[in-house]
């Protein structure tokens, strides 16, 4: 049992009571105001409102209840409070669940508000974006159009300049569109538009089955790349290309393509092709030249011993004819070997400024004192103010002689045999060709033809080192030795000799 | 559905309704029912405060020296609840003090088995407008601070 002074718990209850009124009174002001303020928040001010009210209801009710308490207990009105304290009690109860309830929808409502917001804000946006698009519409698809337009242009210029063929097919193979260099390539440069589409793409492939294996190729893995074919062209000649292609990823109206970059590789093969015949003839050249110098001694010995038997000997005898018959044999394999060196180019040619022309011209006369020419014509045709060329007069004659002796041979019976000369100043060259009108000479034979003892003649008729020492002598000159040649339709041999620095400077 | 079940369910309908027992429809309420109610009305209160709390903090608001008020505002409401909900339970439910005006300003608490300690406890806590008074002060500053902000942010609007 405590016996305590109730003076405090009445001094509080009185005055807390009435400060509870004012605050909630003054809060629940704040709150109208902010209403009015800030309609934008209108959910969390609502709320705030709502908490207010329903504290300024529980503060008059509990606290006018303490104050009617206190006023009733002290004028000695206890009927009176028992009376009234179940309204204010009952009001309390009933605040504090306004209140509460209040809170917990509080949260819920304000995360719909804030999508609610959001949304607003995203329709906002969207709003204003459809307001610019719909004031600046003519301006943007202008702006656009341009765009499109030089970048179509680019690309335009980029197919149309384009070295290489570019070119679009239906997935049959149709042509769709080939720029200006693909139609060059295949031959169609005066064809029409109209004419080349709908031609078949796989009718400029060489081989049957080459069509199938691209189509292959890209069904496989939607493109082909970097893979080399044989184009056939108009004339029916073959032209290496590297073909690479890739199908377009979104069908066009003609349906699905296939857009193929066409590169033409045929002069990089062939200059593939004579690096490799060089290098082979350079690897043979380096062999010869040993077996030469190893032969030439033993021959030179055998040689003397010989010419030193044969002076004792008595010319009619048996044995000085078995010695010429020796004689004989060791002079044509010195020969052989001399034309091996020359092949391998280990003599240095000895070098001076001749005329090509005045070169050519005794060749022809020699080989017309020497040869029968009876249905063979040998036609000149010498291009005016030609350079004069550092050269071994002897070993180009021998050139020559080998180049016509040869052409006599491929003409047979009749035929022209003739002899041009020009200037390549591009390249600072003299060029010399000499063509005939002879069987030609096989494709299988054409990569084999300077190599040393290669001939198609009999047994017995030619060592086949003409053509060999010939190519040592140009590549002694700093010069090519070219030849072109179908079966039956001749054979041309181009000799390429530089020009001194100091006569192209003349 | 079978048929059969369908037939039992009326069955028990037709009994329920025309089984004759007393009416059970309208419950009484009196005497203690009233200071439960209003029990699990200060303990709703005190809930609602504490969930405010929590999604005040969340929502990252009481960076706001106004939700931050506010925020106080409830943790007092909060030691107000428990503060009544502990003098009701003593006094109006589980009997445990009583209360008897010995003068003018003077009263005597009796404590159920002499605990003079629950008797002091039951004097503090009925000095309750020391937490719900302050709790209000700090919901009414709360508010005065959004206003003026508002008030600012309204002036910086115009200004601009």
């Amino acid at each position: 049992m405590v016996t305590v002074s109730s003076f405090p718990i009445w001094f509080v209850d009185v005055v807390g009571s009435v400060l509870m009124i004012v605050f909630t009174f003054v809060s629940l002001g704040y709150c109208l105001e902010l209403k009015k303020n800030e309609p934008t928040d209108i959910i969390i001010i609502n709320y705030l409102l709502w908490v207010c009210v329903a504290l300024a209801v529980f503060a008059i009710s509990r606290s006018a209840g303490h104050l009617l308490k206190q006023i009733f207990l002290l004028s000695g009105h206890q009927a009176l409070w028992t009376a009234t304290q179940p309204f204010s009690g009952a009001i309390n109860t009933f605040t504090f669940i306004v209140v509460a309830s209040v809170t917990l929808f509080f949260e819920r409502t304000w995360a719909i508000y804030g999508t609610i917001l959001k949304d607003r804000q995203a329709l906002q946006t969207a709003h204003e974006e459809l307001i610019y698009l719909n004031q600046n519409l003519e301006g943007l698809v202008e702006e656009r159009t341009e765009a499109l337009a030089i970048s179509e242009q680019k690309y335009r210029r980029i197919f149309e300049v384009s070295r290489d063929m570019i070119l679009v097919t239906r997935t049959d193979g149709r042509i769709l569109n080939i720029n200006p260099a693909g139609k060059q390539l295949c031959g169609l440069s005066t064809a029409s538009d109209s004419a080349i589409e709908g031609q078949l793409f796989q009718n400029y492939l060489s081989g049957p089955d080459d069509w199938k294996n691209i189509n292959q190729h890209i069904e496989n893995r939607g493109f082909i790349s970097s893979e080399e074919f044989d184009l056939l062209l108009e004339d029916g000649s073959h032209r290496r290309v590297l073909l690479s292609g890739s199908l377009a990823k979104t069908p066009s109206e003609e349906g699905e393509t296939i857009h193929f970059l066409v590169k033409d590789i045929e002069q990089r093969r062939l200059m593939q092709k004579q690096m490799a015949q060089a290098d082979k003839l350079a690897s043979i050249g380096e062999l010869s030249s040993g077996i030469a110098h190893e032969i030439n001694n033993p021959l030179g010995i055998i040689l003397g011993y010989t010419q030193l038997l044969l002076r004792g000997e008595d010319p009619q005898s048996d044995r000085y004819n078995d010695l010429k018959t020796i004689e004989k044999h060791v002079r044509s394999c010195k020969a052989i070997v001399e034309d091996l060196l020359n092949f391998a180019r280990t003599s240095h040619p000895h070098k001076e400024q001749i005329d090509i022309h005045a070169v050519i011209t005794d060749v022809v006369h020699f080989v017309r004192h020497h040869s029968n020419l009876e249905n063979i014509q040998i036609e000149t045709a010498l291009a005016p103010k030609l350079p004069s060329v550092l050269m071994d007069e002897k070993k180009i004659k021998q050139v020559l002689i080998n180049l016509l002796m040869n052409a006599i041979h491929a003409v047979g019976r009749s035929g022209t045999i003739r002899i041009a000369t020009g200037t390549n100043t591009a390249a600072n060259r003299i060029t010399v060709e000499v063509a005939d009108t002879g069987h030609g000479i096989a494709k299988e034979n054409l990569p084999r033809i300077f190599d040393p003892f290669f001939t198609t003649k009999p047994t017995g008729e030619g060592t086949g080192l003409g053509l060999s020492v010939s190519y040592g002598i140009i590549k002694g000159h700093g010069g090519h030795i070219i030849v072109k040649s179908e079966p039956d339709q001749g054979a041309a041999f181009t000799l390429s000799l530089p020009v001194s620095p100091a006569i192209a400077e003349r | 559905m079978q048929p059969t079940t369908h037939k039992l369910q009326w069955l028990v309908v037709i009994v329920c309704l025309f089984w004759p027992v007393d009416g059970l429809a309208t419950q009484a309420h009196a005497g203690i029912e009233g200071v439960w109610v209003h029990q699990f009305a200060h303990v709703f209160f005190l809930f609602s405060m504490g969930l405010l709390i929590f999604w005040l903090r969340q929502a990252e608001l009481v960076k706001l020296p106004g939700w931050r008020y506010i925020q106080y505002a409830a943790l007092f409401f909060i030691l107000w609840n428990l503060d009544a909900i502990l003098v009701h339970l003593l006094d109006e439910q589980i009997l445990a003090v009583t209360v008897n005006t010995i003068g003018p300003w003077h009263i005597r608490i009796n404590a159920a088995a002499g605990r003079d300690w629950l008797a002091t406890v039951y004097y503090l806590a009925k000095l309750d407008h020391l937490l719900c008074v302050p709790a209000m002060v700090c919901l009414m500053l709360g508010l005065r601070h959004m206003l003026q902000e508002n008030r600012r942010s309204q002036s910086d609007g115009r200004l601009r």
